[in-house]
């Protein structure tokens, strides 16, 4: 009886099993980090984590949908290369605006070819994206092959060391996004995005534009990406074509953590959300818990294999009880 | 609620509980940055225990374990003498968004110094002018960063360069045909590199470039490129090339075993050395010169860093660079056969991998940077 009530539990709150993971997570951390509630400790953390939250939003949209976004890394470092080179270390204001407006077009357009080759053409999510990858990250090569370039100080601060109300401007921005999954997640289009990602077959016979859904996710996942790539420009300063690389694995990464299924259909964006927040927060620990320096990676990735596996593990353990 | 979410809880706990176990005295280092209060009233010499942070990006590389192991070594002296604490250390494959993380969090730990071999070049600066604007010493190892108030502390690469090109060009007797096998194009190290060859093959008109390609700083990509060049130029006299790439290379020319063997460019390397004396044994006339871009620049930068905190006054002439902040290390003397036997008894007791280093002294470092 109890594990179906946690089982059940899990099944309306996706999130749960990651909440517990980030609250483990803030404690370990705080134990050892005496500054860690300090508003410049969490402004510090929060505008570092803030890119990699924002990809795994568009991550888990497209998870969600059915499928998968290998490209995300690339339009990052796209958008990245754009305001970097465009804009300049003296550019004004009104100029970065436009660019970031300029960017935020270039994310939708990258994620509408990754959705018109997924949707339209039907080919693998996988190894469409893989594929285009390249071909954003050669783009953003192009856009500037070496690194450098770069966003007015004055902006780039704006976006480091703004609280308002004491809290870090990073909070403002995931709350806005919770709050527009709230509503998309209730309207029709939610449904449907469940439906299409739970069985595709079923939900296109009961209906469901299915090849507009999967279309959809793409492209969301493309303008999280780019407004992740305007959050690292704005966190760095300056831009690097290799940006994004590491980023994208890490994405897929902190869905899985948030408890979004890569089967599709099950989950939600908060999980995903904890899930970055989490991976992140590993390696803090890591350097606050002196662990030595050849051991670091092992321990990292020793954690993060726990994390994954440990909702399995416990779901093992309960039913040799039974 | 259940009892068995209760038991679910409790192991998460547990494994929190495990994790802050493995953590080694945490005691020690949020008591160093309670000492600078004091420091002003006594002469700073005496008073004060520095800690010095390190952050490096990329781990996976001789160059980066022989660096951290020599900052141990050199800082295992200073600790020796009551200077400094342990290191503070954040070593990790990472990103920049992780590497302005690793600094983050070194400033959070109330480091008097960081050291910071950076991963880009200038995506970190606004994070190391904020450490500055806390106080904090900067110096940035190994490549050359153009933020405000960060020292820089390396060799001059293109002078490095120019070392073995130069080499090369007078073994040729300034005539023949060459193939370069360069590292990651746009990179900034290869960008200097690659403008120091320029320079020097400029003076030798008879000189010919065929051909030029990225062995992208591998040694296996480096034999590959170098494979496909004997191939197509089966009469090549010479090769340039940097770094570990020049192992493949000499590799590619024993495999393809050429009537006349190209001169070429090596690297001071262990493992290149022994190679090198393998094929003395079948060919006595070979020759080669080794260079080295070495990690001991790191460890000069820990003593750099250490007299600056105990308030030494530089002389600010010594120093040159794109922001006037930057100390040019002394190359270490390349290998050449007048010198081989020297660097294999040196290499007897090192691993292959070892690059042939050299750290400054104390001594040195003060003589050569410092108002006497």
């Amino acid at each position: 009886m109890n594990r179906r009530r946690w089982n059940q539990l899990l099944l309306r709150y996706p999130f749960l099993f990651a909440l517990i993971l980030l609250s483990v997570a803030i404690l370990v951390n705080a134990i050892l980090q005496p500054t860690f509630f300090t508003r410049e400790s969490l402004n510090n953390n929060m505008r570092v984590f803030l890119p990699l939250m924002i990809l795994a939003v568009g991550q888990a949209v497209v998870i969600l949908g059915g499928g998968i976004d290998i490209s995300v890394g690339g339009i990052l470092s796209i958008v990245n290369t754009i305001l970097a080179t465009q804009v300049g270390l003296n550019g004004s204001p009104e100029k970065m605006w436009i660019y970031v407006g300029l960017s935020l077009l270039a994310g939708l357009a990258a994620g509408s070819l990754n959705g018109f080759f997924v949707s339209v053409l039907r080919l693998q999510p996988i190894i469409t994206t893989y594929a285009t990858s390249f071909l954003f990250f050669g783009i953003a090569l192009y856009i500037l092959p070496n690194p450098g370039g770069g966003i007015p100080q004055a902006i780039s601060g704006l976006y480091r060391n703004t609280t308002p109300l004491g809290i870090p401007l990073a909070i403002y921005v995931i709350v806005l996004i919770l709050l527009g999954w709230y509503y998309l997640r209730h309207s029709r289009y939610g449904r449907y995005l469940y439906a299409v990602g739970g069985k595709a077959e079923a939900a296109y016979e009961t209906g469901v534009p299915v090849v507009g859904i999967q279309f959809s996710t793409y492209v969301i996942s493309g303008l999280m990406a780019a407004i992740a790539g305007i959050a690292m420009s704005m966190l760095t300063g300056s831009g690097n074509a290799d940006i994004g690389s590491a980023m994208t694995l890490n994405s897929v990464t902190a869905v899985v953590i948030g408890g979004t299924a890569f089967s599709g259909g099950v989950g939600g964006i908060a999980g995903p959300i904890i899930g970055a927040m989490t991976l992140q927060m590993i390696m803090n620990i890591i350097s606050f818990a002196n662990i030595d320096t050849w051991w670091q990676t092992f321990v990292n990735a020793l954690i993060i294999v726990i994390a994954l596996a440990l909702p399995g593990l416990l779901n093992l353990i309960q039913g040799r009880k039974k | 609620m259940s009892k068995k979410l209760f038991g679910v809880l409790s192991a998460i706990l547990l494994f929190a509980m495990v994790l802050g176990a493995c953590t080694p005295a945490p005691a020690a280092a949020p008591e160093a940055p309670a000492a600078p209060a004091e420091a002003p009233a006594q002469p700073a010499a005496e008073a004060k225990v520095f800690t010095i942070g390190i952050s490096n990006s990329f781990i996976s590389s001789e160059y980066r374990t022989q660096m951290i192991s020599e900052l141990q070594e050199v800082n295992k002296e200073y600790m020796d003498q009551g200077i400094t604490t342990e290191l503070v250390i954040e070593s990790a494959d990472t990103d920049t968004a992780g590497q302005i993380q690793q600094l983050q969090n070194l400033m959070s730990k109330g480091v008097d110094a960081i050291l910071v071999n950076p991963g880009d070049v200038t995506g970190l600066n606004a994070t190391l002018e904020e450490a500055v604007a806390k106080g904090i010493l900067v110096i940035s190892v190994d490549q050359e960063l153009a933020a405000n108030g960060v020292y820089n502390v390396g060799i001059d690469q293109k002078e490095w360069a120019k070392t073995s090109a130069q080499w090369l060009a007078e073994k040729m007797g300034g005539k023949g045909s060459i193939v370069e096998i360069e590292g990651f194009p746009g990179h900034p190290a290869n960008v200097v590199r690659m403008e120091g060859v320029d320079e020097v093959l400029a003076n030798y008109p008879e000189m010919q470039v065929l051909a030029k390609d990225t062995g992208k700083w591998d040694e296996a990509t480096g034999q590959q490129v170098m494979s496909n060049f004997l191939a197509a130029y089966p009469t090549l006299d010479g090769y340039w090339t940097q770094d570990g790439m020049a192992i493949g290379a000499l590799q590619a020319v024993l495999a393809a075993n050429p009537a006349k063997f190209p001169v070429g460019v090596g690297e001071a390397r262990c493992q290149f050395i022994n190679l090198w004396t393998e094929v003395l044994a079948t060919h006595p006339d070979f020759e080669t010169i080794a260079v080295a871009n070495h990690p001991g620049v790191s460890p000069t930068g820990l003593r750099i860093a250490v007299n600056l905190l105990m308030g030494k006054k530089l002389d600010e002439s010594k120093l040159g660079g794109t922001n006037g902040l930057s100390f040019v290390i002394p190359l270490v003397t390349a290998v050449t056969k007048d010198n081989l036997q020297d660097a294999v008894t040196l290499c007897q007791d090192k691993p292959e991998t070892y690059l042939i280093d050299n750290i400054m002294t104390d001594q040195e470092v003060l003589d050569a940077y410092f108002v006497k």
